[in-house]
This record gives C-alpha cells, sequence and structure tokens, in this order.
C-alpha cells in the first residue's frame, strides 16, 4: 500500500494562495448590485409579552427601505424543535429574540432606523437555569407545550442498579460545564436576492446548505425547488453552521419586502450571542469497578440547559451517551439526559457534539476509579479499552480500532515514568526546562507539575442523526485532462476539497492540482446531509472514490482498446494510463479526446452515491450502529501550576488519534491541534458567561481562547488502523482532537496538587479557591 | 458611527481651541485603537473628533536629564527606543505586554493614559517611577504628577480643551529598579485582572544589608483609578529589607487595594493576587539589587 502517489503526501490545500493572499472571497466581501444593509433589533429583554412596536419613526430615516415585524413573518414555524419564527410577534423568550429588522442603504441609517423602534413590553417572570424550569409550577417558555422538559434520553444496558451493589469501588462526582462557543474568524453571514421569478438565492456561511433549502421553505412558505443555496468560501464554523438561523429568513425577507438583494453580516458581538452555543451541563454520574480493575458500571444524569429554542444541538445526548457507555468495554450502564428550555440563550451544536462534555466527566472518573483501586490510571485504560471487531452493547460496530496503542504512544512520549503516583511524597520533578513567560515565577517552588491522560471514543464514518447520511459525487474529465469533482459535500476551512481532491487524483493516476473541485451551489451539487460528525472524508470521500472509479473503468476500457491489451493489465499513474510492468502507455487526456471526438463518443464523468451502512438509533433504545467507523484517539499533557495565583499552564500536548489512513496528514495534523486548541480553551479559559439570559463577554477580548502564546507544543502522532470501509482506509478526525483534552489537563492539575475541580473553566480564581479550601480542612483536621 | 465634524490641525494651540469649542462634546484621536472601536459601537457619540496626528513633537522620545515622553509616542516606539530600554526597561516590558502587535503600531502611550481605565496598563510603571504629566490647554500649561492624574474610571484631571503633551520621567538613581507585572487570563491580548507597579531604590549599608531607600507600589485594576498602597511603601520606607517584611508590605498593599467584580475577576481573587504580585516584585527587585 506504500506505493500511492498522492494518498498519505502532505499536499498544500488547494485554496492555500487565495486564503493566504487575501484573495478568496468570503461572504463579507460579495456584493450585487444594489445590496442593502440588513439589521435586527433584538430584544434584550428575556421573557415577555409583546403589547406594541411602532416602527413609524424609523420607517421615515433616510435610506430606509424596509422595516419588518413579526407580522410580516407570518406563522410559519421552522428549527430543530420547530418552535421559532424569524420575527417573533407576541412573545419573547430570550433576550437574543429577534423583535425588528430593517434593511437600509447603509449601516448608519439601519443603526439610526433601529434605535427609533419603540416596543413596549410586558414583562414575565424568567427562568435563568434547567433547575428552576423544571420546577412545579415554573412559567412555560412555550405555551403550546406541557411543561418546559423538551426531551428526555433514556438509555441503559445491563442492569445498573444492581451492578453498583456488585462493584468493589463506587465513585460518585458532579461536574459542571459551561457554555463556550465556536468563535469562528468570519461572522455569520447572509446575502438574500430574489429573481423575476421569485426565486430565492441565499448566499450564506451555513454547513449544511440541502436541509437550509428545507429549511428557509417551511421558514418562508415558499418551495424548496424556488430556493437556491450558495456557500463562498466560509472562514470556519465548528457546528455553528448546522442549523438555520432566525437572521436567515429574516435576510429573506428584507430582500422580499424591499425588493432588493440584503446582505446580513454579524458583528462580532452578534456572532457571541445570536449564534448557538454550546450547551451548559449540570452532570451527576458514579462510576464503579471491580477489585481486579474491571470496569463495571457506569451512571450518569445530564440536565442541559437548551435555551429558548431548540436546535440539533438537543441531540447532543446521542454522543454523550456513546462515550458513556462505549468508550470502554461497561457492562452496565446508564444515562439519562434532560434537554430543557429556559429563557437563555439559544444552544446548539459545537464541535465534539457533546462529546468535550462528557468525556470530561467520563475520563475524570477514570481517573479517579484508577487511584480507588491502586491502578495506574495508563494500566486501567488499556485494560478497559475496546478492542477491534467487537460490538458493544450499545450496538456500536466497532471495526478498525486502534485505542490501545494511541494510548501506549501517548504514555510512551510524555515521559509517563516520571509521573508522581498518588500517594508519593514528591511530586514530578522540574526537569524539563522553564519557560520564559510573561508572568512573574518560572523557577519557583511554588509551582507544582502534573501529568495526565485521557481517551476519546469519536464516530468516523458519519452519523446518521438524520434519514440520510448519504452524498453524492461527480466526476468528469474534459478534453486536456481537467478533472473536476463535483460534490456535495461542504468546505468550512477544514480541507476537505483537497483531501477530496487527492482520492480523485489517486484513482484517476493524475495530480491533485489537475482536480477542480464544484461544492458551493445547491443547484449544481448533488445532496449531502451537511458537514458535521467529522463525516465529509469518509462518506464524500467515498462518493468520489466512487464516481472517479466509474470513470477510471471507462478510461481503461477505452484505453485497453487503444493499447490493444486486456484493462485489467493497465494502471493510472504520472497522468499516463500504462501497460503495467512495460513502457508502453498513452497520456491520459489523449484517451478522454478519443472516447470524445468520435461518431458514438460518450462523456467521460461518473456518478458516485455513498450512504453508509447504518441506522437510526432506536427511539426509546437509543441503541443502534449510528456510524460505519469510529475513530480513537488519547492525548497527554504535562501541566504547571502556579500555587498562589492558581493559573494553570499547558507544557505539553501529545495527541495520537486512530484516523484509518491519513488520506493528508498535515491536516490530520491541523485537525488534532486546531482541536486541542479549542480543548485548551475549554479546560482553562474559555467561557461564554451568561447571567440572567444575558450574554456579559461578547468579545474576543473577554472571551478568551488561547493565544498562540498560550498553546504548548503540540505532538501529534497518527495511528493508522485502514479502516475496510473507509476511502482507501481513512476515518474521521474533524471533531476527536478537541475531545480528551480538557480531561487530560484536568487529570494533570490533579497529578500536580491534588485537587479535582470538575467545574471548567479551571481558572485561577476556581483553582486557588480549591486550593485554600483544601489548606484549610487540612488544618482543621 | 454617528456623524461628526473631523479637525486636523497642525498645531498645539488650533488642537486645544477646537477640543475647547465643543466644550466636552469633542474627542482627540490618536491611534484610534479605543476611539473608532467605542464610536462604532456608539458607546461614544462625539460631535467632534480632533485629531493630534498632525502636530508635531507628540510622538518624541528624548532622553537628556530627563525622559521626554510624547504622548503620542505609540506602544511599539516605546519598545524599540534605546533610551527607554537601557534606562526604563520596566516601560518597555509593560508596552510589549499590551494588545497584539498591529493595535501596539497604533495605540499611545498618552491615549492609554487619557481613557484613564483603572486597568490600563502605563499608569503604574510611570506613576512608580514618578512620572509628571504636561498639559497644554487653551491658557497654556501645567505639569501634574501623574500620580494625581487620575480621578475615576474613565475620567482625568484634563479640562475640555486640554491636550496630554508629554511625560516628564525622572532617571532613576544607581541602585534603582522597577518593574511592572500584570496578571491575565491569557498570555496576550487581555487586559489585567490586575496590575503591579512597583520602583524599588536600595541601599547598601557597610556590613552589606539592604535598606529600602524609597519604594512606590501602585496596583492597577483594583480602584477607581490607579492605586499608590501609600502604607504598604511605608513599611518598607527607610527600613531593612528582609522577607518578612515585603511579605508584610505586600499583604498591606492588598488592604489597601479597593477592588470589584467584574466580567473579568472577582474582588476577593483580585486582592489576592495584589499581594502575590507585590511580593515575588519586590522579592525579585530586592534580588536585582
Amino acid at each position: 500500500m506504500s506505493d500511492f502517489s498522492v494518498i498519505g503526501k502532505r499536499v498544500p490545500k488547494l485554496d492555500a494562495l487565495d486564503k493566504a493572499t487575501g484573495r478568496a472571497q468570503y461572504g463579507h466581501d460579495l456584493d450585487l448590485p444594489g445590496t442593502l444593509v440588513g439589521k435586527i433589533l433584538y430584544a434584550n429583554v428575556p421573557h415577555a409579552r409583546i403589547v406594541n412596536i411602532d416602527t413609524s419613526r424609523a420607517e421615515k430615516v433616510r435610506g430606509v427601505k424596509a422595516v419588518l415585524t413579526g407580522k410580516h413573518s407570518g406563522a410559519h414555524k421552522f428549527g430543530y424543535g420547530g418552535d421559532n419564527t424569524p420575527l417573533k410577534g407576541d412573545k419573547v423568550r430570550c433576550r437574543r429574540d429577534e423583535i425588528a429588522a430593517v434593511a437600509a442603504m447603509d449601516d448608519d441609517a439601519a443603526d439610526e432606523a433601529l434605535e427609533l423602534i419603540r416596543v413596549e413590553y410586558e414583562e414575565l417572570p424568567p427562568l435563568f437555569s434547567a433547575e428552576a424550569a423544571l420546577a412545579p409550577g415554573a412559567p412555560l417558555v412555550h405555551q403550546d407545550r406541557a411543561d418546559n422538559l423538551f426531551l428526555r434520553y433514556n438509555y441503559a444496558h445491563g442492569d445498573a442498579e444492581r451492578a453498583f451493589d456488585e462493584a468493589d469501588e463506587i465513585i460518585e462526582q458532579e461536574f459542571f460545564l459551561p457554555y463556550v462557543t465556536h468563535a469562528a474568524m468570519e461572522t455569520s453571514f447572509a446575502l438574500a436576492a430574489f429573481d423575476l421569478q421569485n426565486r430565492l438565492t441565499l448566499w450564506s456561511t451555513t454547513q449544511i446548505p440541502f436541509l437550509l433549502q428545507r429549511d428557509l421553505s417551511e421558514a418562508l412558505g415558499i418551495p424548496g425547488r424556488d430556493i437556491r443555496v450558495i456557500q463562498p468560501v466560509i472562514g470556519g464554523a465548528f457546528g455553528r453552521g448546522l442549523d438555520v438561523y432566525p437572521f436567515e429568513p429574516i435576510c429573506a425577507l428584507l430582500a422580499k419586502y424591499s425588493g432588493k438583494p440584503v446582505r446580513i453580516a454579524f458583528t462580532r458581538e452578534e456572532e457571541f450571542f445570536a449564534t448557538a452555543a454550546r450547551q451548559p451541563a449540570h452532570v451527576k454520574m458514579r462510576s464503579a469497578a471491580k477489585r481486579d480493575g474491571t470496569l463495571w458500571a457506569r451512571e450518569a444524569h445530564a440536565l442541559l440547559d437548551a435555551g429558548a429554542y431548540i436546535s440539533w444541538g438537543a441531540v447532543t445526548p446521542l454522543v454523550m451517551m456513546e462515550t458513556v457507555a462505549s468508550l470502554y468495554r461497561v457492562p452496565h450502564a446508564k444515562f439519562v439526559a434532560d434537554v430543557v428550555y429556559t429563557n437563555n440563550i439559544p444552544t446548539g451544536a459545537m464541535r465534539g457534539y457533546g462529546n468535550p462534555q462528557s468525556t470530561f466527566f467520563v475520563e475524570t472518573q477514570m481517573d479517579i476509579l484508577a487511584e480507588k483501586l491502586g491502578m495506574d490510571p495508563v494500566e486501567f485504560r488499556l485494560r478497559n479499552a475496546n478492542v477491534p471487531n467487537s460490538e458493544t452493547p450499545q450496538g456500536l460496530k466497532i471495526t478498525s480500532c486502534g485505542l490501545r496503542e494511541c494510548i501506549t504512544e501517548v504514555a510512551e512520549r510524555i515521559g509517563w515514568e516520571r509521573r508522581a503516583g498518588p500517594n508519593s511524597e514528591t511530586r514530578l520533578a522540574n526537569t524539563t526546562p522553564p519557560q520564559e513567560t510573561l508572568q512573574i515565577q518560572t523557577r519557583n517552588p511554588k509551582i507544582k507539575r502534573g501529568i495526565g491522560i485521557a481517551c476519546t471514543l469519536n464516530v468516523g464514518g458519519g452519523a446518521r442523526i438524520y434519514r440520510s447520511d448519504g452524498c453524492g459525487a461527480t466526476v468528469k474529465v474534459d478534453d486536456f485532462g481537467r478533472v473536476t469533482l463535483i460534490s456535495g459535500s461542504t468546505e468550512i476551512g477544514q480541507g476537505s476539497e483537497t483531501a477530496l481532491a487527492q482520492i480523485v487524483a489517486e484513482t484517476l493516476g493524475v495530480r491533485v492540482d489537475d482536480v477542480t473541485v464544484i461544492n458551493s451551489d445547491t443547484s449544481v451539487k448533488p445532496w449531502d446531509v451537511g458537514t458535521h460528525a467529522s463525516r465529509t472524508t469518509f462518506i464524500a470521500g467515498n462518493a468520489a472514490w466512487i464516481a472517479a472509479n466509474e470513470v477510471r473503468e471507462k478510461i481503461l476500457d477505452h484505453a485497453a482498446q487503444m493499447l490493444n491489451v486486456p484493462a485489467n493489465q493497465l494502471e493510472m499513474r504520472d497522468r499516463q494510463v500504462r501497460v503495467r510492468g512495460d513502457g508502453k502507455g498513452v497520456a491520459f487526456d489523449k484517451v478522454v479526446r478519443a472516447m470524445h471526438y468520435r461518431e458514438d463518443g460518450i462523456v467521460v464523468s461518473g456518478t458516485g452515491w455513498y450512504d453508509p451502512p447504518t441506522k437510526l438509533v432506536d427511539k426509546h433504545t437509543y441503541k443502534g450502529n449510528i456510524s460505519a467507523a469510529y475513530g480513537f484517539g488519547a492525548q497527554a499533557v504535562e501541566v504547571e501550576v502556579d500555587t498562589e495565583t492558581g493559573q494553570v499552564r499547558v507544557l505539553k500536548i501529545v495527541a495520537a488519534h486512530d484516523v484509518g489512513r491519513a488520506i493528508n496528514p498535515m491536516y490530520v495534523e491541523g485537525q488534532i491541534e486546531g482541536g486541542a486548541q479549542m480543548g485548551v480553551g475549554y479546560a482553562l479559559t474559555e467561557e461564554l458567561q451568561v447571567r440572567e439570559g444575558r450574554v456579559l463577554n461578547p468579545t474576543l477580548l473577554d472571551y478568551r481562547m488561547p493565544t498562540a502564546l498560550d498553546m504548548p507544543p503540540i505532538e501529534s502522532v497518527i495511528v493508522e488502523t485502514a479502516d475496510p470501509a473507509g476511502p482507501f482506509g481513512a476515518k474521521g478526525v474533524g471533531e476527536m482532537g478537541g475531545n480528551p483534552t480538557a480531561a487530560a489537563i484536568a487529570n494533570a492539575v490533579y497529578n500536580a496538587i491534588g485537587i479535582r475541580l470538575n467545574h471548567l473553566p479551571m481558572t485561577g480564581e476556581r483553582v486557588l479557591r480549591a486550593l485554600q479550601e483544601k489548606e484549610r480542612s487540612a488544618a482543621q483536621a | 458611527m454617528k456623524p461628526f465634524e473631523f479637525f486636523s490641525p497642525a498645531t498645539l494651540p488650533e488642537a486645544a481651541r477646537a477640543l475647547a469649542d465643543y466644550q466636552g462634546e469633542a474627542r482627540a484621536l490618536a491611534g484610534g485603537t479605543d476611539l473608532l472601536i467605542r464610536m462604532k459601537r456608539r458607546q461614544w457619540t462625539p460631535r467632534a473628533v480632533v485629531s493630534l496626528n498632525r502636530l508635531a513633537g507628540l510622538n518624541e522620545i528624548a532622553l537628556n536629564g530627563e525622559l521626554k515622553l510624547g504622548a503620542r509616542a505609540t506602544l511599539n516606539q516605546i519598545i524599540r527606543s534605546a533610551a527607554i530600554r537601557e534606562y526604563f526597561p520596566a516601560l518597555a516590558h509593560t508596552a510589549r505586554g499590551m494588545a497584539g502587535v498591529q493595535v501596539r503600531s497604533l495605540a499611545t502611550v498618552g491615549g492609554n493614559l487619557c481613557n484613564a481605565a483603572p486597568s490600563a496598563d502605563m499608569a503604574p510603571p510611570l506613576i512608580a517611577l514618578n512620572a509628571r504629566a504636561v498639559i497644554v490647554g487653551v491658557d497654556g500649561e501645567r505639569v501634574v504628577p501623574l500620580d494625581e492624574f487620575f480621578v475615576g474610571p474613565g475620567k482625568s484631571v484634563l479640562q475640555p480643551g486640554e491636550i496630554l503633551q508629554t511625560l516628564l520621567v525622572p532617571r532613576p538613581k544607581e541602585n534603582a529598579f522597577a518593574s511592572y507585572h500584570k496578571l491575565e487570563h491569557r498570555a496576550a491580548m487581555d487586559i489585567a485582572m490586575v496590575g503591579v507597579g512597583v520602583s524599588l531604590n536600595v541601599e547598601r549599608s557597610t556590613f552589606n544589608v539592604q535598606h529600602c531607600a524609597d519604594v512606590r507600589i501602585v496596583l492597577g485594576a483594583v480602584a477607581p483609578t490607579p492605586w499608590r498602597a501609600k502604607r504598604a511603601e511605608e513599611i518598607l520606607r527607610g527600613n531593612e529589607l528582609t522577607a518578612e517584611r515585603i511579605a508584610e508590605a505586600a499583604r498591606v498593599a492588598a488592604a489597601e487595594a479597593k477592588p470589584i467584580d467584574d466580567v473579568r475577576s472577582s474582588a476577593w481573587y483580585r486582592r489576592e493576587m495584589v499581594e502575590v504580585l507585590t511580593r515575588r516584585q519586590l522579592q525579585r527587585l530586592a534580588e536585582t539589587a
């Protein structure tokens, strides 16, 4: 398998030059003649009846072309929960509710008009936590529902109740996870234009162009066939674009009522409060083991604050339960998750989709259990790790599985033997040289070091959360040997275009830059469910591979006639069709011309459709094989804790991930490093602070993602297990990199200072408080 | 952004006159890294903006008897100035810890001070170094110790029509050292939860014992203005520098702080950190001396 010419090579991204030089056309760069600026008025009260909206003064502002309120948006409901409308007519359910919108000639006129809209509210008692929303007699967020519980997930295998009686060691903790958000570099964007036949074109930063077509059709009450979605270059999304947002149909409504194209480009503040953050969670969990080190049982109850409207983010418990029930072999497991309406900001999908949360509490408890058993955390994990070709009680069919290799790799590379045991008097020695920092001390006895590890399981072969998990592809070749791949998939900056081009180039024996990828227009490309669940390389890659193979067979057949040898003796390489083991051959483009330029000529093209052999999970048991392959990973980190400031610094991350096969090792590393960066933020500094339904820190200054200076060296280790179902053996890696990082850091912090925080982010303040409490209770004892 | 009048005068008196004419409803523009953002957000809606960018000499850095630091000097100029690096390394270090490289090439020391944010990084080290502010107005010039420049959050002694022209910083004595450190959530692009500027003048007696001849301890982000911890200074001034005395001074500095809870930190944590940052810097400066 080592004779690939393109697969496994570090090919630069096809659009690297355009992006590096600023030529790439993002949505924000787009302009059509006569385009108006669209802006939205948000409620800024958490829960209220709308008594009156007066837009008369706003309408008179010079340059204003449309002012819309709920009465213009109709009663069409949309969204995963079917509970949202573009503009709200009667009731406000959260502060970011869209009350009115204006389209104007420029920003100033639009801002002026927004300021002149007067809204009269009659405030209602607000619900600012899931607990409050579930209390008996709590006011209803949605009047048409019996209570505020949107959905309870209830999963079980084995007999968890009895199993805890049989176990030797039982632990129980509570975990608190914060709101965090994608903070993609490009803010959300929409540009809407109607043609003279009243057909809508929407340029969008969406990740789900075809589902958006359907969502817009529902929200606007126009047929889906009259909606075309175009995706310009998208500057990151990380799950943000998995749902339709009110601003998208609002943009279309403004275009409809003004008769002009309208663009809505979110400000950075809107990006923070008006997209969908990862939901906060309060989790109670217990785990149990047998004395011999067998993981025995696990039970978790998660309370998830979904906010005022239900998005695809409500489905994240499906992923959480995978980690709870299937990351390790555990004979008994129970997982209950309540998804609750409140008057907080609506939440949604974010990279990992429940997995960073569940990996945090599962992997923290793995460490605690190991210590209780007196086992090394690495040994405990290896003992209970999944193995290839097995099926978990949840019904996940694990084919390729490199979890053990990942664990062993990271333990060895971080220098696990340096780690002090739990009862050791001396903590980890400062063996690595101190690094100069902006903080004060480097050689200070008050600074403690520790090492921690955590693992992850992530879907790697698509994830069937919609009826179709499919993707279509077409490959065609022109007379000059340029190959075009038309793929249903969506590029959001992850590099999928180039990975798909590599798959096609390898199959046809051409160079990667001979392949053009078209993937941005629903009127051109075939169906795809969207970019999510780390699925694009696997699903769209298989579809592209099938389409390319059809072309390959056609070309080989014709070349066989031209060369007068059987097709099975031919190979395609270096832009040639050649007789294997012989020098004789014919140029790739010459074969194509020969197929075109004749009386019975044919189109040199192929189509592919791939929908993995998986099932929607059972509606009641939540069991079933949701993905055609599973990715695994382990990360080990070394940290330094300043016991006087409480601040944690990550000194090193070693990340080993089983990706089946790296189509392009450079992008695999990019995904791992980017994921780990989000994980470091989740662990230490990032929190969207939401108080009384208001986002207090909607800026890149106060929502603190780690900068380059905060990030330690990351050693990425690619473990290749060649998955039987993946294109050239590949599995998805898009989300995995961020799943275990926070847990590994928390475990390292414990190793350094003997404290479990169980509450993210682990800010200096939280760590210091915990240290002082520990000192106080030690003094009392 | 709301519409506004724009002036770009060539002389200080003209600039002062333009600012005075709007009676507090005009804003001076230097680097614009705070002003323009607030105007775009409509937090500030001045009727006029008076650019200081054509005024000659306002961005000069010169060292004669003392340092003359032009108010419009950018943070990058401060970082690169040979005189500052040699004689006032704490100022270069402070500037390097602010914002990011692009912002540092626009943001000015005067802008940082005149915005009068309690967390302004340049204030504590400059006050610790005993800087004075040269203020020019329509009626002439006045000099105010920087210590007395700040009045409250967002408020300085500047009156409508007054412009901060220059900062005068005396050259430190032979055995004087200064530093500034801030506690941030991340290593760059952050605003101080706590900032502490310290200057320490050490004398050695015959038995090689260290005495504190003079000291200034200035706290940032823990009071309505940059805040001198004067009682803490008194504990050290004229006394032998021992670890115990330094620890005591740090504790007193923490008690003198008047921190609040906000989105960046709690008052409790800020107070704790004043102690840690003060103690560590005094220790380090004493070790250096």
